[in-house]
C-alpha cells in the first residue's frame, strides 16, 4: 500500500536510481527507511555526525518527489510563534486604526454600553481570522495542498519544550491554532528531523518516527560519492582520497572529516591540477579537511603512516 | 492417521514470531511499547520476509531509537535469527508454512537405502507407520521440525523461566512429541532383539538431543532475558563492597543506565522552570512602541545555577570500593554536573577531577588509589581541602563525603567541618558502614552527624541513585 502522495517512493531499487541521478548515492537502509517513510507516513529522525548528508538526503528527496521543501532551523530558544505561526500584530494594529472611524457608525443609535457591546459582538473574532496569520514553516508544510518536504534541521538544538509542540504535528500532522481550531495537513507532507545527538531526544518524539542513523561511509561508498559530487577527478586519485581520508578518520581527532570534507578536498585538488596524492601536496591541503590544529598536527606527525595507506 | 502437525497461516505465524521477537528484544533492553510493535509488523509486511537484509532495515529504522540501541538491535537480531534459524528469517518465520507437507511425503517415499534391511522377520516393521519413528528413521529435516516446534508450542515451552528446568521440559516435549511408542519399543526389544534395541536407542538419543537443543534455545531467547534483569535488580541491592570484579561490566552498564535516567529527568526539569514572572517594567517600555498596547509581554528570567558538586572521598583500603562506585555515578552525570570536582584522600588530600576529566573513569580511580591510599586521617584531609578549596565553597555547593568516619582516635577537627557546614549550600555525609555500627569503635559518626546537613547510610546503588535524585531535585 505506497502512499499514493509519493509514487515515486514506492519501490527501494527506483528510490536509489532517482536518488543517485539527483547526486545522492544512499544504501539501501537509507532506501528501505524513505521507503518505510512515504508508505508509513511518518517522519523520520536521521542521526549521525556532522557532514555525513543528513540535510542532504531531505534535499535530494524533495528534488526526487518534486515538491517544495520547507525548512526549519532549530535553535535555542525556538519556540511556535516562529515555527508553527504568529499573528500579524502590525497589521491588526493597522486595522484597528483604520477601522476606529468605522466605529461610530457601528454604534452609532445604540444606547448604553450593554447595546453597544452586543452589536460590536455581532462581529465576531475579525482580527482573529486567517487573514490576520502569518504561517511558519510547520505550518506552511500542513498547507500546501500538493504536499512538500518538511524538514526540522538540528532538533536537538531546540528546546524540549519546542519537542512537545512537535509532536501533534508529527503524529496528526495537524497544527491546533486556538483561536481558530484545528488545521489539519491537505496532503501530508515526508518530514525529515536531523539530529547531532548534542543531547537525548524525548521518548515521545523518538516513538513517532522512524530512525535512521547514518556513519561515516564505507570506502567503496565515499569513493562512488566523490565520484558523483566530483566526476573530474580520476579514478585512482578518487581511490587515493578516499582511501587516505578513512586512515585519517581512525586517528584520535576532536573532528573527524566528513563527506563534506572529503569532497571539499577533491574539488580543491581539481582546482590545483593534481594527479596523484604526494606528501607536500597534502600538507598544503589538510587545512580542507581537517578544522583544529591540533587535528592538523596529528595528521602532521602521522603522515608517513598515513601515506602509506594508500600506497597499499 | 490423521496428520497431528496441522500447519498454521503463514500470516499469523509470521507476526506471531516478530511477537516473540520483540519479547527478546526487551529483554535485551531495547524498549519496545505496543505502538513500535504495530510499526513494526506493518513495516514488516510491506518489506516481505524474503530479503533478510530488508527486513533488519526495516524493523531497525521502527524499532532501535537511538545509535546505541541500533548496534544492539543489530545484535540481538542476528542472534535471535540464528537461533531461531539456521538459514533466513523467512524460512524461520514461514516453518510450518513450507515444511508442513513433507510430513506425509516422509512417510510415503522412504530412501533407498532404508529399504535394503527390509526383511518379512525386521522386529521395526511393527513401529513403521508411526510419523515419529519415519521421520527420524528417514533423518526426515523438515518434518522432524515441525514436529518439534508443534511439541514446543504444545507445552509451551516459552514460558521456561529457570536454567535447572530444562530436564522437565524436555520430557514433556517428548511425551508430546509421542516418544513413548519408541521407549515401549525398546523396552521390548531389550531382551529378544539386541541389533533392534540398538537402533531405537540411537533414534531416541538423536530426538532427546534436538529436543535438548530446542528447549536450550527457548531458555535462551526467553528466560534469560528475565534472569538478566533478575541479576541486574539484586546487583543494584547488593552491597557494593562485596561486589566483585567479574560483576564490573555488568554493573557500569547498570551505573550508566540510572545515570541516563537521571540525566534525562533533571536535565528537562532545569529548562522547565527557566521563564520566571511577568517583567512589568521592561514590559511597558516595550509597548511604547505599539501605542501602549502590550504586545509583547516580557518575563522575568529565573536563574537556575546548576549545581556545583564537590565530593570528597575516603579511599583508603575499607570504603575504596564505595569511593570508586560514587564517582563512577557522579562522572556518568556529566552532562547535568559539568562542574563535578572531586577530592581524594586518605590521610592527605588532593583533588583528583583533572585525572576524571581526562581518563576514563576505571583508569582514574586506579590512579586515585595508587595516589592517596594509605592510612586514615580526617582531621588532616578536611584541613588540606580547607586550604585547597574552602574559598570557593558557596551557596551554590553541595558537599559530598563519603566515608566511614573511622578516624583511628585522632582528632577529626569538627570545626573545620562545621565552616564547610556554614559556607556551603549542602553538606552531604555519606557513610557505607549500617546505621547500627555508627559511633562504635573509633567511629566518630555520631559527632560528625552534628555537623552536616544530611548523613546517610549509602552502600548499595538504589541507595546511591536515590541520594543523587534528591540531590538534583533539590530546588533550593
Amino acid at each position: 500500500m505506497p502512499n499514493s502522495d509519493y509514487p515515486a517512493l514506492g519501490d527501494i531499487g527506483a528510490i536509489q536510481t532517482a536518488f543517485e541521478a539527483a547526486g545522492y548515492i544512499c544504501t539501501t537502509r537509507i532506501a528501505t527507511v524513505v521507503k518505510l517513510a512515504a508508505a508509513l507516513e511518518k517522519p523520520v529522525l536521521i542521526e549521525g555526525p556532522p557532514g555525513v548528508g543528513k540535510t542532504e538526503l531531505a534535499k535530494t528527496c524533495a528534488e526526487v518527489v518534486n515538491r517544495p521543501l520547507v525548512r526549519l532551523q532549530c535553535y535555542e530558544g525556538l519556540d511556535e510563534s516562529k515555527a508553527l505561526y504568529e499573528w500579524k500584530y502590525g497589521k491588526q494594529l493597522l486595522y484597528t486604526q483604520l477601522l476606529k472611524e468605522q466605529l461610530g457608525d457601528i454604534l452609532d443609535g445604540a444606547k448604553g454600553l450593554t447595546e453597544s457591546m452586543n452589536r460590536l459582538h455581532q462581529f465576531g473574532d475579525v482580527f482573529y481570522s486567517e487573514a490576520f496569520l502569518e504561517p511558519r514553516p510547520l505550518l506552511k508544510a500542513m498547507e500546501s495542498d500538493t504536499g512538500s518536504v518538511l524538514l526540522i534541521d538540528e532538533i536537538d538544538k531546540a528546546d524540549f519544550e519546542f519537542e512537545s509542540l512537535l509532536l501533534e504535528v508529527l503524529s496528526d500532522f495537524q497544527v491546533s491554532i486556538p483561536e481558530l481550531g484545528t488545521i489539519n495537513a491537505q496532503s501530508k507532507p515526508l518530514v525529515f528531523l536531523t539530529s547531532n545527538d548534542t543531547r537525548d531526544l524525548s521518548d515521545a518524539l523518538k516513538r513517532r518516527c522512524l530512525h535512521l542513523h547514518i556513519p561515516f561511509p564505507s570506502v567503496e561508498l565515499e569513493a562512488r560519492i566523490v565520484a558523483s559530487r566530483v566526476p573530474d577527478l580520476s579514478q585512482s586519485l578518487t581511490d587515493q582520497l578516499v582511501h587516505f581520508v578513512h586512515a585519517i578518520r581512525s586517528l584520535d581527532l576532536k573532528k573527524a572529516p566528513a563527506i563534506s570534507e572529503t569532497i571539499d578536498w577533491a574539488k580543491s585538488l581539481i582546482l590545483l591540477h593534481a594527479n596523484e596524492l604526494e606528501g607536500n601536496l597534502v600538507l598544503d591541503t589538510l587545512n580542507v579537511l581537517l578544522k583544529y590544529e591540533e587535528d592538523i598536527k596529528i595528521a602532521e606527525s602521522q603522515l608517513p603512516k598515513l601515506m602509506a595507506t594508500i600506497t597499499a | 492417521m490423521s496428520n497431528p502437525y496441522r500447519p498454521t497461516t503463514p500470516q499469523s505465524t509470521s507476526s506471531d514470531q516478530l511477537l516473540a521477537f520483540m519479547q527478546f528484544l526487551r529483554g535485551k533492553n531495547i524498549p519496545v511499547s505496543p505502538a513500535d510493535t504495530l510499526d513494526a509488523i506493518e513495516a514488516a509486511e510491506l518489506l516481505g520476509y524474503m530479503d533478510r537484509t530488508l527486513l533488519k532495515n526495516g524493523l531497525a529504522a521502527t524499532l532501535a531509537k537511538s545509535s546505541h540501541e541500533l548496534i544492539a538491535f543489530e545484535s540481538a537480531f542476528d542472534d535471535y535469527f540464528k537461533i531461531a534459524s539456521n538459514t533466513s528469517p523467512a524460512d524461520a518465520i514461514a516453518t510450518d508454512d513450507q515444511s508442513a507437507k513433507p510430513v506425509n511425503e516422509g512417510i510415503s517415499a522412504l530412501p533407498e537405502e532404508m529399504a535394503a534391511p527390509h526383511d518379512v522377520n525386521d522386529p521395526l516393521e511393527g513401529l513403521r507407520g508411526n510419523a515419529l519413528f519415519d521421520a527420524l528413521e528417514s533423518r526426515d529435516e523438515s518434518a522432524l521440525s515441525v514436529a518439534i516446534e508443534t511439541a514446543a508450542a504444545d507445552v509451551r515451552v516459552e514460558e521456561i523461566s529457570l536454567f535447572t528446568q530444562r530436564g522437565q521440559y524436555v520430557r514433556k516435549m517428548l511425551d508430546a512429541l509421542g516418544e513413548e511408542a519408541l521407549r515401549a519399543a525398546a523396552i521390548e526389544f531389550e531382551q529378544s532383539e539386541p541389533a533392534a534395541f540398538e537402533a531405537v536407542q540411537a533414534l531416541r538419543e538423536q530426538l532427546r538431543e534436538r529436543v535438548r537443543d530446542r528447549v536450550e534455545r527457548a531458555y535462551l531467547i526467553h528466560a534469560s532475558a528475565q534472569t538478566e534483569d533478575l541479576l541486574d535488580e539484586s546487583l543494584s541491592k547488593l552491597k557494593l563492597g562485596n561486589i566483585d570484579h567479574s560483576q564490573m561490566a555488568r554493573l557500569k552498564r547498570l551505573i550508566e543506565r540510572m545515570a541516563r535516567k537521571l540525566a534525562a529527568r533533571h536535565g528537562r526539569k532545569r529548562r522547565r522552570y527557566r521563564r520566571g514572572k511577568l517583567h512589568v517594567g521592561e514590559t511597558v517600555r516595550k509597548s511604547v512602541a505599539t501605542d501602549g498596547i502590550p504586545f509583547h509581554p516580557r518575563w522575568r528570567k529565573i536563574e537556575r545555577k546548576r549545581p556545583q558538586i564537590m565530593a570528597i572521598c575516603d579511599v583508603s583500603g575499607s570504603v575504596a570500593a564505595y569511593a570508586k562506585f560514587l564517582l563512577m555515578f557522579i562522572y556518568a552525570l556529566q552532562d547535568v554536573l559539568p562542574r563535578t570536582r572531586s577530592f581524594a584522600f586518605s590521610a592527605a588530600l588532593g583533588e583528583v577531577s583533572d585525572l576524571f576529566n581526562t581518563l576514563p573513569v576505571e583508569e582514574a580511580i586506579e590512579k586515585v588509589n595508587l595516589k592517596y591510599g594509605g592510612a586514615t586521617d580526617y582531621g588532616r584531609a578536611l584541613d588540606d581541602f580547607s586550604a585547597l578549596a574552602l574559598a570557593e565553597v558557596n551557596h551554590a555547593t553541595t558537599l559530598i563525603i563519603l566515608g566511614d568516619a573511622r578516624n583511628n582516635q585522632a582528632d577529626p577537627r569538627l570545626d573545620l567541618l562545621s565552616e564547610m557546614k556554614a559556607r556551603a549550600k549542602q553538606l552531604i555525609w555519606l557513610n557505607p558502614e549500617s546505621t547500627r555500627l555508627w559511633g562504635t569503635g573509633d567511629s566518630e559518626m555520631l559527632r560528625v552527624r552534628r555537623h552536616c546537613h544530611v548523613v546517610k547510610e549509602c552502600n548499595n546503588l538504589n541507595q546511591l541513585a536515590r541520594i543523587i535524585d534528591q540531590l538534583l531535585s533539590d530546588r533550593r
